[in-house]
């Protein structure tokens, strides 16, 4: 939890540490929200690997995109839990055939 | 600053929280702190590390989602192949009480194999599990005693396997 001194002008400052670890640069945006709680400051950028991403699709991947993305953040959080379980690995000395030996070199 | 990892492998709740960042952009909806932090810190390292790896079991899974998600995904990482004695490291993690799961992934960290390049392993394992890195870091250096006995036993063809440092996301955007 970071203090926050209010100056004069209203302004805060957000510690360095802070900045880096959320990756916000000059001319970021923050929402802040009047909550039940007091005020909660939240990051709305979005980081440029991810933007990337959006503006490099097509109208059509993106069309596929927002239907997937429909489909997965409307399912239970228990069914997400299941897609990103699939195949796990075993463990086992028994499934230890699919080990390869290093590249000779 | 430190100097970034030259490798390094996402563990799967990293991706999967880029992936569900990736899906809240696409619904103009506003992410999580969580899935930020997770995209913030997988941006970072696309920028300054030269290999990105994932598992098989990530790889398997993101091969079976949409492809305008995870297409650009698989282009930017890697699956490492698991490596001879990667199974038999991975038991005896599991004697530090890391599940099976995070066994498996620390064990690719020593013994995964990247055949289009040389070495075995990655630098850094990076995760969003915060337990993990935790219990990793106490029990380091019984585990690098545990390690070298292991490498030991192997024999001269697996001096050159080492451990991964552990990092967390939140590691990455404050160290890198």
């Amino acid at each position: 939890m970071e203090k926050l001194v209010v100056d004069k002008d209203g302004k805060i400052t957000i510690p360095p540490d802070v900045l880096a670890k959320r990756g916000l640069r000059p001319g970021d945006e923050l929402e802040l929200v009047e909550a039940a709680e007091g005020l909660l400051v939240y990051q709305s950028g979005v980081d440029e690997k991810t933007a990337d991403w959006w503006d490099n699709l097509s109208e059509e991947d993106r069309g596929k995109a927002q239907t997937e993305a429909r489909r997965y953040e409307f399912s239970s959080e228990n069914e997400r839990d299941a897609i990103w379980n699939e195949a796990a690995e075993s463990l086992e000395m028994e499934a230890e055939g699919d080990e390869i030996d290093l590249p000779a070199k | 600053m430190t100097s970034p990892p030259s490798s390094v492998l996402f563990d799967k709740g990293v991706i999967r929280r880029v992936y569900e960042r990736r899906v809240r952009l696409a619904l103009g909806e506003s992410p999580t702190l969580l899935q930020v932090e997770a995209a913030n810190a997988y941006a970072r390292l696309s920028a300054i590390t030269t290999n990105l790896y994932i598992t098989e079991q990530t790889a398997n899974i993101l091969l079976r989602r949409t492809p305008s998600f995870a297409a650009p995904l698989l282009i930017d990482l890697q699956p490492l192949k698991k490596g001879r004695y990667l199974r038999r490291w991975a038991r005896r993690l599991r004697d530090f009480a890391f599940s099976p799961e995070d066994a498996i992934v620390l064990a690719y960290g020593s013994f995964g194999v990247n055949l289009t390049v040389p070495g075995v392993g990655a630098e850094a394992v990076v995760t969003a599990d915060l337990k993990m890195a935790a219990r990793y870091q106490t029990n380091f250096s019984v585990i690098e005693l545990r390690f070298k006995s292991m490498i030991n036993d192997l024999g001269s063809g697996y001096s050159n396997h080492s451990l991964p440092q552990v990092l967390t996301t939140s590691d990455v955007l404050t160290k890198f």
